[in-house]
């Protein structure tokens, strides 16, 4: 069986800081200007069913970095929308000859799916609401390189819990890791149920946000205004909005971070998002190099 | 024509009769059941020692897809299916393409039915309470009736709007048709691929809230009761639907319900990494469901055993979770997991297994099935079932056309060897051929 990378609930803790150790050593390297290993035999399909230019241009960024070929997929022009199954689709890259596939879909599970009729390695670039576990590597590189740690940190993932495939990745990865996870939202954006879920819940942001060293804002789609989740921006913005106001309860040092996009003025102030404690740019970088980690993982490089 | 099917166990609900005896058949009449006095010219023979001779089981909830998705299922493969699970009398539902919606449908569905190539058992359709299952308005039930419906369902489409639920039941009262209703709040339900709880939250799917049920139930029950309308509730997954219509019952509405044994069997956990075999509507639930579920099957709440029959093609099944439709190939297994799950586990005696896999279908929906008593029925229609029989479910060996079988490679207690429905219509090849004799 190839290694893949679906999610993050499966893996192991030790897996996890493999690769985590991996996107820190390529970071230091690649800014050094230092070998990385070359995986120049390799193409990797870029298979985003649901748009997202950031994610794709990151993995695109790794894949460059290792040397591997990416094949892009444009898949409003390509068989999907004439009615192929997915089934199908990935069985015709498998025998392309593609070695690796990313993958990102509306459906949660989709890239578990792939991977059975793949044959070769998988990376979920996230599905549905359910995982985006590249994105939380890269999220735990930047605590690691702001705190230094992330076991007995304090983190608040506040927002669209519910709906959020980083929160859930977030989350699992954490507290594998030793965090006290802490998910922050109105009920209505909160799980019903959480006996299968890591961390606390909150509906309280200042009892979410108390002594807390990392907070992660999630993105606030619209469409849960249409939904009536929430009443709307303005309200959810006065009862979740991470600014310095409200991180008076967190640690002195607490960072802010956030996956993007970002809606400025909703979940984050302007003056947080770019301000001191945010790591969001960060996030964004090391994006790259926990890609890289991946496909070097995946190929049967580490760990 | 004489056959004898000798020295079984008898269990015959309808007249609570269990006894060692034998039935007697000539041509395709039932003569005689229990001592039988004249054995004399009998030209086969059927031993039936340690097995059970039951009346035909009654399935009233099978999807047998034709006409319009014949891919999936027909006539044909799905009445086989039927007689391979002991059944000799199904329901077929309304939501094939176009619908049951018109006595012209009714006149095909059973003339092809009744055709030598098919399964050889009884088809009673159910047809579309309203045009095109759109839930907008009545179809016509009186034609309907008059063409051989034996119920109004729109099934998996239920009527939202009260009003129109309430003049259908009214009219359904004149008529004398049964009502059977998938409960199913739309507005809670609109998305959900699985049971609202743990697992969900953990998968990121979009849940339906077991509340989508009970709404719908109690609505469907309190509309019953006022009206006057039998209603059958179909397919409970809920300790809260049940616990409805325990009420329900006990103020005096008319109504009856069904479970179907994904129900009583499996849980949200079964979803696992996002397995489709496993997508039910209404959604697996939690092992409490279960748990209070086994307990109104005991106490007779849970008045029958419906299969839920719904085939389709692999590869409509094999694509992402949320993309998968509802439901499961379950008609070849239904009794045995019922035996091996509720009888064998003391949950249901002997003669109540029976009478919620025969009698109690045929009653609430006024079929001539699901008894022995000479006369009582067209032909002849009983099943001989060995209680202790263990073997593998395998769904490349089933008739149904679908493979889409979550009791696939399970190992159960218990089967039909045969299925009499006039005549000989199924014999399982581990029905022992040293027990049969012929002698013309």
């Amino acid at each position: 069986m190839p290694l893949n990378l679906l999610g993050i609930r499966t893996l192991e803790a030790d897996q996890i800081s493999a690769l985590i150790d991996l996107g820190r050593d390529f970071k230091q390297r690649v800014r050094a200007d230092e070998a990385v290993p070359n995986l120049s035999k390799k193409v990797v399909g870029m298979l985003f069913f649901e748009n997202s230019t950031r994610t794709r241009v990151s993995f695109e960024q790794a894949a460059f970095y290792l040397g591997m070929r990416s094949s892009n997929f444009a898949t409003s022009a390509s068989s999907m929308s004439k009615g192929e199954t997915l089934k199908d689709t990935i069985l015709t890259l498998r025998h392309e000859r593609l070695d690796g596939l990313v993958m990102r879909h509306k459906s949660g599970g989709a890239p578990v799916l792939a991977a059975k009729h793949f044959g070769g390695p998988v990376i979920n670039a996230g599905d549905g609401q359910h995982e985006h576990p590249t994105q939380a590597l890269a999220d735990a590189v930047t605590i690691l390189e702001r705190k230094g740690r992330i076991e007995g940190l304090k983190v608040a993932i506040v927002g669209d819990v519910k709906h959020s495939r980083v929160a859930r990745s977030n989350g699992w990865l954490l507290e594998k890791l030793g965090a006290e996870v802490r998910f922050v939202g109105p009920r209505t954006l909160l799980p019903t149920q959480t006996a299968n879920l890591p961390g606390t819940f909150y509906d309280d942001l200042d009892e979410g946000l108390e002594e807390v060293d990392v907070v992660i804002c999630l993105r606030l789609q619209k469409e849960r205004m249409e939904q009536g989740m929430i009443g709307s921006v303005g309200e959810y913005a006065h009862m979740y909005q991470i600014n310095a106001e409200r991180l008076r309860v967190a640690e002195a040092g607490c960072i802010v971070m956030h996956p993007g996009p970002i809606n400025r003025g909703v979940e984050i102030d302007d003056p947080t998002a770019d301000g001191d404690r945010s790591a969001i740019t960060s996030q964004i970088e090391n994006g790259v190099f926990v890609r890289m980690a991946s496909f070097y993982w995946c190929f049967g490089g580490g760990a | 024509m004489r056959t004898l099917l000798r020295n079984g166990r008898i269990i015959d609900p309808s007249q609570g009769l269990d006894i060692v005896g034998s039935v007697l058949i000539e041509d395709d009449q039932i003569i005689e059941v229990g001592e039988i006095g004249d054995v004399s010219d009998i030209d086969e023979v059927y031993d039936c020692t340690d097995f059970w001779i039951t009346p035909g089981l009654v399935d009233m909830h099978v999807h047998l897809r034709e006409p319009g998705q014949e891919h999936k299922e027909t006539i044909q493969t799905g009445t086989q299916a039927a007689a391979a699970g002991g059944y000799t009398t199904i329901c077929c539902m309304p939501n094939t393409n176009p619908p049951l919606d018109n006595p012209a449908i009714i006149d095909f569905i059973l003339d092809k039915s009744a055709s030598p190539e098919a399964g050889g058992v009884f088809v009673a359709p159910v047809g579309a309470l309203t045009k095109g299952l759109q839930g907008l308005e009545l179809s016509n039930l009186g034609a309907m009736k008059r063409a051989g419906i034996v119920a109004a369902s729109d099934e998996g489409f239920p009527v939202q709007n009260s009003q129109l639920m309430t003049d259908a039941m009214e009219f359904c009262v004149q008529l004398g048709l049964p009502i059977m209703a998938h409960c199913d709040d739309a507005s809670l339900s609109e998305g959900g691929v699985m049971n609202d709880g743990a697992v969900s939250a953990m998968l990121g799917l979009k849940g339906t809230p077991r509340t989508a049920e009970e709404i719908a139930t109690m609505r469907n029950c309190l509309l019953s009761l006022h009206t006057g309308c039998p209603v059958h509730i179909m397919r409970v997954s809920t300790w809260g639907a049940v616990e409805i219509i325990r009420l329900m019952k006990s103020l005096g509405a008319p109504v009856t319900c069904e479970i179907c044994p994904m129900h009583f069997t499996f849980t949200e956990e079964h979803i696992g990494d996002f397995d489709t075999k496993f997508k039910m509507q209404p959604p697996l639930r939690t092992k409490v469901d279960i748990e209070l579920l086994e307990q109104a099957l005991q106490d007779g709440t849970i008045d029958c055993i419906a299969s839920d029959h719904s085939p389709h093609a692999s590869h409509e099944v094999d694509v992402p979770f949320d993309e998968a439709p509802f439901g499961a190939s379950t008609i070849e297994a239904t009794l045995a997991v019922t035996l091996t799950n509720l009888m064998h586990t003391g949950i249901l005696s002997p003669m109540e297994t029976i009478n919620k896999l025969s009698t109690k279908p045929a009653q609430i929906l006024h079929l001539d099935a699901g008894t022995l008593v000479p006369g009582e029925t067209p032909v002849a229609q009983l099943t001989v079932i060995d209680p202790n029989l263990e073997w593998k479910f395998d769904r490349h060996k089933s008739f149904s056309k679908s493979k889409n079988a979550p009791f696939h490679n399970m190992i159960f207690k218990g089967k039909a060897v045969l299925t009499f429905c006039g005549g000989e219509i199924y014999r399982d090849q581990r029905f022992p051929s040293e027990r049969y004799a012929i002698y013309m």
